[in-house]
């Protein structure tokens, strides 16, 4: 029973751990398979989760922050939780060295649709903290067999600050690529910022990406979806070529234990990505 | 088709016990509960139905995963596999059993096999037992309006007909006409006992509960239209504690969490019932939950299983046994809701 126990997690290894922000409550985990099998068995897409599994605490269900693109090991981007909520999976993690082992569940739920992607410009749009997921897609489209597959890749980031931003290296470098156009925004600089300040929505107005034969893709906070989606409207983008990710609260992960629905459709399972077209089918109780 | 005298019911449930785990209705201070037996003359079918559903034969309210040292290595921890004994569950009306269908379809969805529900559902073997027609119907019922009858033998294994102090046993499945076989306790029915026993079934279907014609289709778009109706859902959940008892003696509702403890330096991962009328069953680790109030907990109860299940599983999560209607202790009435839905 225990083989096929959708229950039952993995072991892994921290492997290397990175500090991703100034405010030292956002880490990357770099996470190894203690068994080859495993790790044969964990195919995942961009855009899909796992359960982080610690003895003692619990799981979270965190996005995949790597690419299946690159072999050997599986990245999440994890936030401290515990300014309202006891966070008490995440702090133990952020408190763990590298070496330390603990437990993985997934792949998880759906992906970004890369058939759908494919042979389209895509625009990827992200805020702050939610940006992991978009970092795998990224990733897996910039692979120089999968690049060709993919039309222009445009990227629009923006952090509150920017010590804010995550993945400054891979940034820095996707900025030097001219397959790939990447624009970074932070809502305020400071006196060693060079770059853009502005907040997301505008930036998106002024870069104004064209929705011909495009698909946006766009994960943020709330009040950055907010004012993100109207400027895509208003740019021609059609619901079914604006994607998301959403967040509910999750246990299981499988579809089982009845958390995280939002109308007929399991987050963890039917999602978590959706097109504006399919949210608009189900009741706003999200 | 066999039958043994009621008052040999605990020769039966001995014989049972000999067979695997027997799970049947026990009389406790308050009310009937079905119970793993120890004490064959505990087994007790003078019963209208038990206060809690029999889901917890397969699904348990606590069901461990996986046993763990604080201080060990992640490797040593070791899965929990569910007992392989056989087990009977005895004495289940049959809109229980009918949920256990139902209930089915989700633990199985999506090419996503929950092996606990799975594998107690394979170890069971289900005797069925018809409601008796000489007494009244509870008010709270109203399984026909989701087209169960008092005297439905589908899903069991083996159906059960109370025959003035006789019991009577068909077998309805092999499985079921297999250990009935088995059981030397039991003497062979006549002629006259068939014969009651297929009256029984026939005048079930006029042993009347509430009812409602419901289209499942029909209530669903209807909820979904009302979703938005704040006034409508305001005013059904008014009284609502958001105590979650329906939710915990309701048949078919099977929402979970999993936790873990760990006293005594022992650590265990385990599910456990939960239920979606609590605060925090959807507060999210940012603080953000979107049903922070009791309208939108009982609006999502009541369109899980009367509109989204409909819509994900095509039928509709309840069987009508009047469960959440006789537990509420603020008298919320889950078909006065649907019948007040169908009339907005």
């Amino acid at each position: 029973m225990s083989n096929n126990n959708p229950y039952i997690p993995m072991p892994v290894q921290i492997a290397k751990i990175t500090n991703e922000v100034d405010t030292n409550d956002i880490k990357t985990f770099r996470l190894v398979f203690l068994n080859r099998e495993d790790e044969e068995k964990f195919q995942y897409m961009p855009g899909q989760f796992a359960e982080l599994s610690i003895y003692g605490k619990g799981e979270s269900p965190i996005g995949i922050a790597s690419s299946p693109t690159d072999p050997g090991y599986v990245e999440f981007t994890v936030q401290r939780a515990g300014a309202i909520v006891p966070g008490l999976v995440t702090a133990a993690l952020h408190n763990m060295d590298e070496g330390a082992q603990i437990g993985l569940r997934g792949p998880l739920g759906n992906s970004w649709p890369i058939d759908f992607l494919e042979k389209k410009n895509v625009v990827v749009v992200g805020g702050g903290f939610a940006f992991t997921t978009l970092r795998s897609l990224i990733n897996y489209m910039l692979y120089k067999d999968n690049r060709k597959r993919f039309g222009e890749i445009t990227v629009i980031y923006g952090a509150r600050t920017p010590g804010l931003l995550l993945y400054k290296e891979e940034l820095a470098a996707w900025e030097k690529r001219d397959d790939i156009k990447t624009i970074i925004t932070v809502d305020k600089g400071n006196e060693t910022w060079k770059g853009r300040e502005g907040f997301v929505p505008a930036v998106c107005k002024e870069v104004a990406p064209s929705p011909n034969n495009a698909v946006a893709v766009i994960c943020g906070p709330p009040i950055m979806i907010k004012f993100t989606l109207p400027v895509f409207f208003e740019l021609g983008f059609s619901k079914e070529n604006i994607l998301t990710s959403l967040e509910m609260r999750m246990k299981c992960g499988i579809g089982k234990c009845g958390r995280c629905n939002v109308g007929s459709q399991y987050v963890c399972k039917d999602g978590p990505v959706f097109s504006l077209a399919q949210l608009d089918q189900l009741p706003r109780d999200f | 088709m066999k039958k043994t005298a009621i008052e040999k019911i605990s020769e039966l449930a001995a014989a049972l016990m000999e067979k695997g785990s027997l799970l049947a209705p026990i009389k406790e201070t308050y009310g009937h509960h079905f119970a793993e037996i120890q004490d064959p003359q505990k087994v007790d079918l003078n019963f209208y139905n038990t206060v809690m559903s029999p889901k917890g034969a397969f699904f348990p309210h606590k069901e461990d995963f996986i046993r763990y040292q604080i201080g060990k290595p992640v490797t040593e921890a070791q899965p929990v596999e569910v007992d392989a004994k056989p087990v009977i569950l005895f004495g289940v009306r049959p809109c229980d059993v009918k949920s256990f269908a139902i209930m089915d379809i989700h633990f199985n969805a999506a090419g996503i096999v929950d092996p606990y529900w799975s594998q107690r559902r394979k170890l069971t073997t289900i005797f069925g037992y018809a409601f008796d027609l000489n007494q009244p119907v509870d008010g709270a019922d109203f399984y026909n309006s989701l087209g169960v009858y008092a005297a439905d033998p589908e899903g069991s294994d083996v159906f059960m007909v109370k025959k003035g102090d006789d019991l009577l046993l068909k077998g309805i499945t092999a499985k079921g006409e297999e250990l009935l076989g088995d059981l030397k306790v039991l003497v062979d029915a006549g002629k006259d006992d068939e014969k009651f026993y297929e009256e029984t079934l026939q005048k079930g279907k006029e042993y009347k509960t509430r009812f409602l014609c419901i289209d499942q289709d029909v209530i669903a778009k209807k909820l979904e239209d009302i979703f938005h109706n704040n006034d409508f859902w305001t005013k059904v959940s008014s009284a609502c504690l958001s105590c979650g008892a329906c939710t915990f003696v309701c048949p078919n509702c099977y929402c979970f969490d999993i936790c873990d403890d760990t006293l005594f330096g022992k650590g265990t991962r385990r599910r456990v019932w939960d239920a979606c009328m609590f605060t925090d069953f959807t507060l999210e680790a940012s603080g953000h939950n979107p049903r922070t109030q009791v309208y939108q907990r009982l609006r999502q109860k009541v369109n899980h299983k009367y509109s989204y299940h409909v819509k994900k599983y095509g039928v509709i999560s309840c069987v009508g046994c009047g469960r959440c209607t006789r537990s509420c202790p603020v008298n919320i009435d889950i078909y006065s809701i649907i019948e007040e839905a169908l009339k907005v």
